[in-house]
C-alpha cells in the first residue's frame, strides 16, 4: 500500500513554479476561456514573439460576426494561438488556416451557432510542413502533434473568445463532431502521386506554404486493402459518400482523404485527381426509391429542403437514380496517412469547400522558428 | 508573483449595451385595417404558419393587408434594406421560426431592430432554442424582449399540424401586437402574460404556446 509522499514515480527538478503553473491553468478555466483543456497564460512578451512570425499588422480585422458585434484582430488571434499552445512559428499557419476557413461562406455567417456543430478541416501544404513539425503521415486525423493539434485548436479558441460563442449559449450544436477543433493535417505530398491541394486551387508554384480548410460534420472511414482493382475502390468510397442520412439540401458535399496506398493504386491505373472527382461525381448518390424511404424525395422549390412527399417507395419512378454532390471540383481531393492498410477517409462537409488555398506568409527574415520557440 | 496576461475575448462588450434605460419598443397596433408583414426565414414550415396565421388575422381580426418577406440569410439578423422596406411597408411584422442554432438568435434580434424602427413585431421561437434566442437578445441590448415560444418541432409538423400550430398561437400574437390581454392567462390557452409589450414585469421573457399538435 502507497503511502503519501513514497516515490513510486519518478521525480523530476524543473527550473519553474510548478504551483504557480497549475494556478495560471485554473485561472483560464476560471474565466471561461477553455475549451476544456488548460491554457497557457499569455504574457504580452509572449504575444509580441507571436506578433513578429508576421508582416501583417496587428490591428488588422481578420474576422467579423456584425450580427454579434464582434471581430477578431491579427493581435487577438495571436492571444488566442498562444493560449491554445501554438509557437510563435506557428503563428503565420494559424492565420492562413484561418483566413482559408473564412473563405466558406458558412463560417463568416451561421456556423459557429449551428445545431450542425461543424469541425474545420485545415490541410497544410508545402515545406512549412516538416519545418514546423506538421504530422502529414502516420495518425495524421488523429493526436499525438503540436503543430496539428495547436493549430486547429487555436481556430476553436478564436471563435470561442474573440466572437464569443460558447456551447450552451449561443453556440447550439446538438451532439457536436468528434474532431472539432482537432483537425488540421499536412498534406503528405511525399506520398501523393500528384500535385499538392494547394496547387491544385490554381496557387502559383511559387507559393508552396500554404492552408486549405473546409467545414465537416464527421468522417466516414473507407478499409478497402484487399483488392487490386482500382474500380472497386472508388466504387466503396462513392459508397461512403451516399448515405442518406448526410444530404439535407438538394446536394450534399464531400471531401476524400485518400490513404497513400489507395492513391497510388488510382494513379497506377491512370487516374489523376481530377478523374478521381468525376467518378465520385458520377457515382455518388440513391435511387428516387431509397430517397422515398429516407423521406427525402422531395425538394422544397423555395428553400432547397429536403422533405418527405409521402410517395411509395415502389411507386413509378423510384429506379431513377440521384446524385448527391453538386459537382466534380466541389470534392476536395488530398492524400494524407502512411504506407501500411489500404484506407481512406470520407469527409461530409458542411456548406460548400471554397476551393481556393491561403499562402502562408511569414515574415523576413525568416528566424530559425523552432529553435526561437 | 503577480504578472500581467492578455484577455483573449478583446475584452469586448455587447453590441448595444445595457444603459439601465427600458429598451425601446414600439407602441400597440390596431389590427383592423393594418398591414402586417410576415417575414419567414426559409426554415421548413416558417413560411406556412405564417400563411395561416395571416389568414387567422384576416377572417377573425379584419386585417387589411399581408405582405410576405423571405429573409434568405436566416443566420443573421434582416440587412438595412429589408428593414426598412419592413419598417416603411408594414404596420406590424410577424416573423419566424427561430428553430436552430442561429436562426432563433436572429429572429430575436429582428423583432428587436424592427421594434426600434417603430414596428411591432411578433418573433415565434421553437422552445429548443430558448438559450439562443435569450443570448442574442441580451447582445441586441433588450435582454427581456417579450418574444413568442411554440413547441420543438416545427420543421416536421404536417400543413394540418401547422394550422393547428397558428390556431394555438393567435392569441399570443394577438396580445403580443396589441399589447392586450395582460394578466394571468395560461400557457395552454395560447395567451400571453403580463408584460407582453414592456417585458419587465414578466419572469420570462418569452411567452410559451405549447403545441398539442404533435
Amino acid at each position: 500500500m502507497n503511502t503519501p509522499g513514497t516515490p513510486h514515480t519518478p521525480r523530476i527538478e524543473v527550473p519553474f513554479d510548478a504551483d504557480h503553473a497549475q494556478q495560471a491553468v485554473e485561472y483560464g478555466y476560471g474565466r471561461e476561456w477553455s475549451d476544456g483543456l488548460p491554457l497557457v497564460p499569455v504574457t504580452p512578451a509572449l504575444v509580441d514573439r507571436f506578433l513578429a512570425t508576421t508582416p501583417r499588422d496587428p490591428a488588422e480585422v481578420i474576422g467579423r460576426m456584425e450580427h454579434l458585434g464582434r471581430s477578431c484582430t491579427v493581435e487577438l488571434a495571436a492571444v488566442n494561438a498562444a493560449m491554445a499552445g501554438c509557437a510563435p512559428a506557428h503563428f503565420p499557419v494559424v492565420l492562413a488556416a484561418w483566413d482559408a476557413l473564412m473563405l466558406e461562406r458558412a463560417a463568416r455567417g451561421g456556423a459557429w451557432q449551428s445545431t450542425s456543430g461543424p469541425s474545420p478541416l485545415i490541410v497544410v501544404n508545402g515545406p512549412i510542413r516538416k519545418e514546423l513539425g506538421f504530422n502529414s503521415t502516420g495518425g495524421a486525423l488523429g493526436p499525438g502533434f503540436r503543430a496539428n493539434a495547436t493549430v486547429a485548436r487555436a481556430l476553436g479558441l478564436i471563435v470561442r473568445n474573440a466572437f464569443g460563442l460558447r456551447p450552451h449559449g449561443l453556440e447550439q450544436s446538438t451532439q457536436g463532431v468528434p474532431g472539432r477543433w482537432t483537425l488540421c493535417i499536412g498534406e503528405n505530398e511525399e506520398d501523393s502521386p500528384w500535385e499538392p491541394l494547394a496547387a491544385s486551387t490554381g496557387l502559383g508554384a511559387g507559393t508552396p506554404d500554404a492552408a486549405t480548410a473546409t467545414l465537416l460534420r464527421t468522417c466516414a472511414y473507407v478499409d478497402n486493402r484487399h483488392t487490386a482493382d482500382p474500380e472497386q475502390v472508388l466504387w466503396d468510397l462513392a459508397d461512403a459518400m451516399s448515405a442518406t442520412g448526410s444530404i439535407i439540401f438538394r446536394h450534399t458535399a464531400c471531401a476524400l482523404v485518400l490513404g497513400p496506398d489507395h492513391a497510388r493504386m488510382l494513379a497506377d491505373a491512370g487516374y489523376d485527381r481530377r478523374d478521381v472527382q468525376q467518378w465520385l461525381y458520377e457515382h455518388a448518390g440513391r435511387t428516387v426509391a431509397d430517397l422515398r424511404r429516407a423521406g427525402k424525395d422531395g425538394v422544397g422549390e423555395d428553400n432547397g429542403v429536403r422533405y418527405a412527399t409521402g410517395t411509395a417507395p415502389d411507386a413509378p419512378g423510384g429506379e431513377e437514380f440521384v446524385r448527391f454532390l453538386p459537382s466534380p471540383e466541389s470534392i476536395p481531393v488530398l492524400v494524407a496517412g502512411s504506407h501500411g492498410a489500404a484506407m481512406s477517409m470520407v469527409g461530409r462537409i458542411f456548406g460548400a469547400w471554397s476551393g481556393t488555398a491561403v499562402p502562408i506568409v511569414r515574415s523576413e527574415p525568416d528566424p530559425n522558428p523552432l529553435q526561437e520557440a | 508573483m503577480p504578472s500581467t496576461i492578455l484577455d483573449p475575448t478583446g475584452g469586448s462588450s455587447p453590441a448595444a449595451p445595457d444603459d439601465g434605460r427600458p429598451a425601446p419598443r414600439s407602441t400597440a397596433v390596431r389590427l383592423r385595417g393594418a398591414r402586417i408583414g410576415l417575414l419567414e426565414n426559409t426554415k421548413h414550415n416558417a413560411a406556412l404558419l405564417l400563411q395561416e396565421l395571416g389568414a387567422l388575422l384576416t377572417a377573425e381580426h379584419h386585417v387589411a393587408a399581408l405582405v410576405p418577406y423571405t429573409k434568405r440569410n436566416f443566420a443573421v439578423p434582416v440587412p438595412d434594406g429589408l428593414l426598412h422596406e419592413l419598417a416603411d411597408g408594414c404596420d406590424a411584422v410577424i416573423t419566424g421560426v427561430g428553430d436552430c442554432g442561429s436562426c432563433s438568435g436572429s429572429a430575436v434580434a429582428d423583432g428587436i431592430l424592427l421594434e426600434r424602427h417603430g414596428v411591432p413585431t411578433a418573433v415565434i421561437c421553437s422552445d429548443a432554442f430558448t438559450a439562443s434566442a435569450d443570448a442574442m437578445a441580451e447582445l441586441t441590448g433588450d435582454g427581456d424582449f417579450p418574444y413568442l415560444t411554440t413547441s420543438h418541432p416545427v420543421a416536421s409538423l404536417t400543413p394540418g399540424q401547422v394550422r393547428e400550430r397558428a390556431r394555438q398561437l393567435l392569441p399570443a400574437i394577438v396580445a403580443r401586437l396589441t399589447c392586450a390581454a395582460p394578466g394571468a392567462a395560461t400557457a395552454a390557452q395560447g395567451a400571453i402574460g403580463p408584460g407582453a409589450c414592456d417585458g419587465t414585469t414578466s419572469t420570462a421573457a418569452h411567452t410559451a404556446v405549447t403545441g398539442g399538435a404533435r
